[in-house]
């Protein structure tokens, strides 16, 4: 099969692992294997066919006899019809999904009560309709089978009305000090209500302590703010206004606060389709240690290590003349001068398009520095503007330290913890467990029974954001509801706000009422509270609520002073470490999702685990390596990191592109909870949290590392369904492709043979198809999770990943381009099943499970299907999934209320495939026939479609003029991966286009016009 | 002669108009659909009131026979499963008769509006004292009509779905004609028209 058709590989300068590109033998066995995939053990196992016979002819016969008799099948129908429900039609409705400071307006998709697929709001700022994986995912959270049903006292079943009494006499008490002794520790948050009973807390106990926590918190950026211009503000980068941006170590696609907006907006400044007169595409510089999808799209990429960014700020802030900086020398140490003159030299040329972002772990004199910067470039009210966050209490780290210490102190009597899981993720150094323990009454709210639930005296099980009443600010302002999707799942669950109300007043209130009580002032009289609320309820936002930009003047002398406290020395031979979120994982609070903890990162492509990212050179330093064995299993070497008195030993992985000296750990795995509560992430990857102090809480710049003893295993997808070596990804330098319309590499497409007779005719009716652009897409996997939710694919597990046998419908293939140690670029490329008008898969099933129909669609019969996986052997694009376990027999009950109704969940032995979202396709041609009409443009959203945030994919029917599709399958761009063998995919490709520096040294030769070879 | 005989055999006792049509489970309230619709005249939609607006041709709610067994029957000993479910809001079990397999999705309400009528798939529900299933169902069944509709489609600004008596007229293949034009109707027999 391989020498069939393959280009010889050096036309192409893509690759997707170090062993791809170094072609180790153990690789090419791998891929060539007929079943890469298929476990010796089973191939050579412990049954052998005649026993195998000789068992099933039994089971057979049972099983005939059995099926004689006729299931009884009820139909259970309501008593009293709720109203508006129509049994079988889906009700829709809007939501919020708090998230620390941030807020998603989200829509709701309902069966008959029942929630079973999110997507993003398109009235709210903050998702536009679009939605990220923790979005979609987070519907799983709310029927985790591991959520705690009830109230409990030291570990035992209690009653609430007890902790409601316990509450009030306690705080009753405390009313005569003031409240002294009493604290609440929560998670950040942006709810009015939460910000309403707080005050009335504070009014009700002066010396109340309230403290917010989250691991990765906004601390740095609102008093980089505070440094630069005197009060604490919240930057709101525009990037649909923004011509040429310097990210600073600023994941601002994924992990960085507004991912989902902030993607939308990026995506459509960079179309190269826009008309000339209105803008150009933009240009992205990045400077960051470990590769992440925002440096995957990045036009010139800056490897640094994390603490040498700083340095990066300084040098362009001198460069561009900020007022507080000119007078200082320049940094010491290696910097990119050249890199660092262009980058600047394109900002000033933007102006007030130009735009300056810093990541969250970067310290405040850096924001700082980004805010003169931004400032200087009059880009202060275009590109970026300044809020003051109001009903907003933020994570501060320092505050809990504080807070830690009085509790060691037995300074606290009474403390509540409102959220988050403290003695898992706060700073090791501050051993909040321990400081736990000295505090007489503690109560954790929580939904799951977690390690901070068992080290309080109470915990309460919280309701979920689907399951009660809120509200929320987005971060930039705009208010809106949580409405609940349905009832609480456990009836002794309680929303934060009865909590807060109880310690202010002492009474239960539903936090229904709390709500609406907090926004009766808030509604002008002119239409009545009644028609407003239900405005409200029925938008999920208050339209004309954001903030107004607030005023900003730098102060030279602030920033001076920003710039003393950083430490621009360098020692480049120093280790560092840099914290980071878990792209999937955020900070943990996902551990338990399957889902997230299935999808492959889009950089490492690390499934169920997180690692010590390191790059080549700094790996053999370490002298510590990766092995392949001949099964396709990668084994890792283990590595010792030693931060004060703490160490932790983790599998060590190497990223090509990875800042040199410098190791990057994703915080949010290694839970510590037992598998009774927590039956997912238990046991899941290593607990980064414990090399965490406050001190260093982001960037620790110099570690002790040495090679440990012991190898790992790290389910890696990134060779699986290798398509060897082809030129799939294809790209161009946009002037270049301007004048000449090439894509690089170029494909060899020959007219081939018509083996079988003439080419259906697909020019009438419904032809559905879809384009993929290259060019918007970053690779977050929100497209992946969003087909999970919609068309019911089961979670398998590390080991079955291992084996090559993840069953997602679209995978994201990541591309690297150029040398191992500093990569030129990496291309994302998301591929589900291509559709081929000409399908392979076809062509070799003996039962005709797999067919075309008359739409161009490669239908899938599951119940036809025998599982001989001939069809996914040939299948050149290696995108079908086989059930080899009956992956679904055993999810509990409350998982399977998150399934789709309108599609088949599928058994073992069963081919599965991406369908295009048939069922969707289905709904809305029964919608036009019943309506007399038909499916007009838009219509049909495939559900990968709809939630992608940078609207990469397009989907529709090609024979319609009016569907943006088809506009695309006529742009140049366009083009489809393997067109020489003759399959004619409805899925086509749209070309990355680069927009590089010319002064700066070309990404990449191909890319330019000059064939490198 | 053997094998011949067994095909043969699989044939007609495996196929489900063998071992499917006929079937008449026992209801938990015997309810005469010969009564409510073919004595009384109720419509169906009386009761399967959304069936042309949702996929499923819902069964009623506990609440639509209370709508009239309130006054009507309201001591009727055969009733008194429907009155406990009213009283314990513990909905009704009924025993599903006309089933498809799960991986095959099927839609009243895009059959409907092509003029389809109830009796085409349930025969002469207004006839039966005990809900019987008198078609296969099977797909075979189905592709039959989708291939050629024409016998089963009706004037709907003549009649209505739920006319049970309705047969089709002298001219009944030219105006399916007429109407599958006018209302494009050409029923799919690709998998993915039912198979999801």
């Amino acid at each position: 099969m391989s020498s069939v058709n393959k280009e010889p590989e050096s036309h192409n300068p893509y690759w997707r692992s170090v062993n791809e590109l170094e072609g180790t033998p153990e690789f090419q066995r791998y891929v060539e294997r007929e079943f890469p995939y298929l476990d010796e053990e089973t191939a050579t196992g412990s049954v052998n066919r005649r026993q195998f016979l000789q068992l099933m002819s039994a089971s057979m016969a049972l099983g005939g006899l059995t099926a004689c008799r006729r299931p009884v099948n009820h139909i259970v129908p309501y008593v009293r019809p709720p109203e508006d429900v129509i049994p079988g039609v889906p009700l829709y409705y809007a939501t919020t999904m708090p998230f620390g400071e941030e807020a998603f307006g989200l829509v709701v998709e309902s069966h008959e009560g029942r929630p079973t697929k999110i997507e993003g709001n398109p009235d709210h700022p903050a998702t536009l309709g679009k939605s990220s994986m923790q979005v979609q995912a987070s519907i799983l959270g709310l029927y985790d089978p591991n959520r705690s049903p009830r109230t409990l006292r030291g570990g035992q079943p209690a009653e609430w009305k007890d902790f409601a009494e316990a509450l009030t006499s306690l705080t009753s008490g405390l009313g005569e000090t003031g409240g002294d002794g009493l604290a609440v520790l929560s998670e950040a948050t942006s709810s009015p209500t939460v910000a309403r009973l707080k005050r009335a807390i504070e009014q009700k106990y002066p010396k109340l302590r309230w403290v917010a926590y989250e691991a990765l918190g906004s601390e740095n950026a609102h008093e980089g703010t505070a440094l630069a211009t005197g009060t604490s503000l919240r930057p709101l980068p525009h990037f649909d206004k923004a011509d040429t941006i310097l990210a600073l170590d600023a994941d601002f696609l994924m992990t960085e606060e507004n991912a989902i907006r902030n993607s939308y907006d990026f995506a459509n400044r960079r179309d190269p389709d826009m008309p000339a007169n209105k803008s150009t595409m933009n240009r992205l510089y990045v400077a960051e240690p470990a590769y992440t999808v925002t440096g995957g799209m990045a036009d010139h990429r800056l490897r640094l290590k994390a603490s040498r960014i700083a340095a990066v700020a300084v040098a362009v802030a001198k460069a561009l003349g900020v007022n507080g900086v000119t007078d200082l020398e320049a940094p010491a140490g290696e910097l990119d001068p050249v890199w660092i003159e262009n980058a600047v030299e394109d900002l000033r040329r933007a102006g007030s398009h130009g735009l300056v972002v810093a990541g969250r772990r970067q310290p405040a004199a850096v924001h700082a520095l980004v805010a003169a910067i931004n400032h200087r470039l009059g880009s202060i009210g275009t590109a970026v503007t300044y809020v003051e966050p109001l009903d907003t209490i933020r994570s501060d780290m320092k505050a809990l330290r504080d807070l830690t210490a009085d509790m060691a102190d037995k300074k606290i009597s009474t403390l509540f913890i409102l959220g988050g899981n403290p003695v898992y993720n706060a700073p090791a150094d501050l051993d909040f467990g321990k400081a736990l323990g000295e505090v007489g009454f503690t109560a954790h709210l929580s939904e799951l029974y977690d390690a901070t639930s068992e080290r309080c005296l109470w915990h309460i099980s919280r309701t979920n954001f689907l399951e009660s009443w809120g509200d929320a600010r987005a971060l930039d302002g705009t208010l809106s509801l949580v409405q609940p999707l349905i009832a609480p799942l456990h009836a002794d669950s309680h929303s934060d706000l009865t909590i807060l109300n109880l310690i202010a007043t002492g009474e239960e209130a539903t936090a229904h009422d709390l709500v609406r009580e907090s926004w009766a002032e808030r509604f002008d009289g002119a239409v009545g509270f009644e028609t407003n609320w239900k405005r409200l309820l029925h938008d999920g936002v208050l339209k004309n609520s954001s903030y107004r930009p607030a005023q900003v003047t730098i102060s030279a002398d602030g920033i001076r002073q920003a710039v003393t406290t950083l430490d621009l020395t360098t020692n480049e031979e120093a280790i560092e470490v840099v914290f980071g979120p878990s792209t999937a994982l955020h900070d943990g609070r996902f551990a338990n999702n399957g889902w997230l903890q299935e999808v492959p990162d889009p950089i490492t492509k690390i499934t169920w685990d997180n690692a010590a990212i390191v790059s080549p050179t700094t790996a053999r330093k370490l002298g510590a390596m990766r092995k392949l064995n001949k099964l396709g299993e990668l084994k890792f070497d283990m590595i010792d990191i030693s931060i004060g008195g703490a160490s932790l030993a983790l599998a060590l992985y190497i990223q090509p592109g990875h800042a040199d000296n410098c190791i990057s750990l994703a915080l949010g795995y290694g839970r510590p909870e037992a598998e009774a509560v927590l039956s997912v992430g238990h046991g899941v990857g290593f607990n980064t949290y414990l090399l965490r102090t406050t001190d260093a809480a982001h960037i620790v710049p110099s570690v002790e590392v040495r090679k440990s003893i012991g190898t790992y295993e790290l389910a890696i997808t990134q060779d699986h369904h290798s398509m060897e070596g082809r030129p799939l990804v294809r790209e161009a330098e946009l002037t270049a492709f301007k004048e000449n319309g090439k894509l690089y590499p170029e494909a060899h497409y020959h007219e081939p043979h018509q083996l079988w007779e003439p080419p259906v005719d697909y020019s009438k009716g419904y032809q559905w198809g879809m384009t993929i652009d290259l060019n918007r897409c970053t690779g977050c996997s929100a497209c992946t999770i969003a087909c999970q939710s919609e068309n019911n694919i089961p979670v398998i597990g590390k080991t079955q990943v291992g084996k090559g046998r993840e069953m997602h419908w679209i995978r994201v293939d990541r591309y690297y381009k150029g040398p191992i140690e500093d990569p030129q670029g990496v291309v994302m490329q998301p591929v589900p099943c291509q559709h081929c008008e000409n399908a392979p898969c076809e062509q070799v099933c003996p039962v005709t499970a797999t067919t075309h129909d008359h739409e161009g669609l490669n239908t899938m019969v599951y119940n036809r299907c025998i599982g001989t996986r001939y069809c996914s052997n040939n299948c050149p694009y290696k995108v079908r999934r086989f059930n080899f376990f009956n992956y679904t027999k055993d999810i509990p009950e409350t998982v399977q209320m998150a399934m789709n109704p309108d599609v088949t969940v599928r058994f073992r032995g069963v081919m599965e495939k991406c369908t295009y979202c048939t069922q969707r396709i289905n709904q809305a041609r029964i919608t036009s026939k019943v309506d007399g009409r038909e499916i007009r443009a838009g219509d049909v959203q495939t559900a990968c479609q709809q939630a992608c945030p940078v609207n990469a994919i397009s989907f529709g029917n090609i024979n319609n003029e009016k569907e943006r599709v088809t506009a695309l399958k006529r742009n140049p761009r366009n083009y489809q991966i393997l067109q020489e063998i003759n399959t004619r995919p409805r899925t086509s490709y749209l070309g990355r286009m680069r927009n590089s520096n010319e002064h700066l040294a070309p990404d990449d030769s191909a890319a330019n016009g000059h064939e490198g070879h | 002669m053997a094998g011949l005989l067994t095909v043969g055999f699989i044939w007609y006792y495996g196929s489900p108009e063998y071992t499917d049509v006929g079937y008449q489970p026992v209801q938990p309230v015997p309810f005469s659909h010969k009564m409510h619709v073919g004595d009384l005249g109720m419509d169906c939609r009386y009761c399967h009131n959304f069936v042309d607006q949702s996929h499923e041709a819902n069964v009623p709610p506990t609440q639509t026979c209370m709508n009239c067994h309130q006054l009507v029957l309201p001591e009727s000993e055969q009733l008194a499963p429907i009155r406990q479910s009213w009283q314990s809001g513990k909905p009704m079990e009924w025993i599903r008769v006309h089933k498809i397999p799960d991986y095959a999705y099927f839609d009243h309400s895009v059959h409907l509006a092509a003029g389809v009528g109830c009796a085409s798939c349930h025969d002469r529900v207004d006839q039966m004292e005990v809900v019987t299933l008198k078609k296969s169902l099977s797909m075979g069944w189905c592709l039959d009509c989708h291939r050629d509709p024409t016998p089963h489609l009706r004037d709907l600004t003549a009649t209505s779905v739920t006319d049970m008596e309705w047969q089709p007229g002298e001219n009944q293949l030219a105006f399916a004609k007429e109407i599958m034009e006018k209302k494009n109707i050409n029923p799919r027999t690709d998998c993915s028209a039912c198979h999801r």
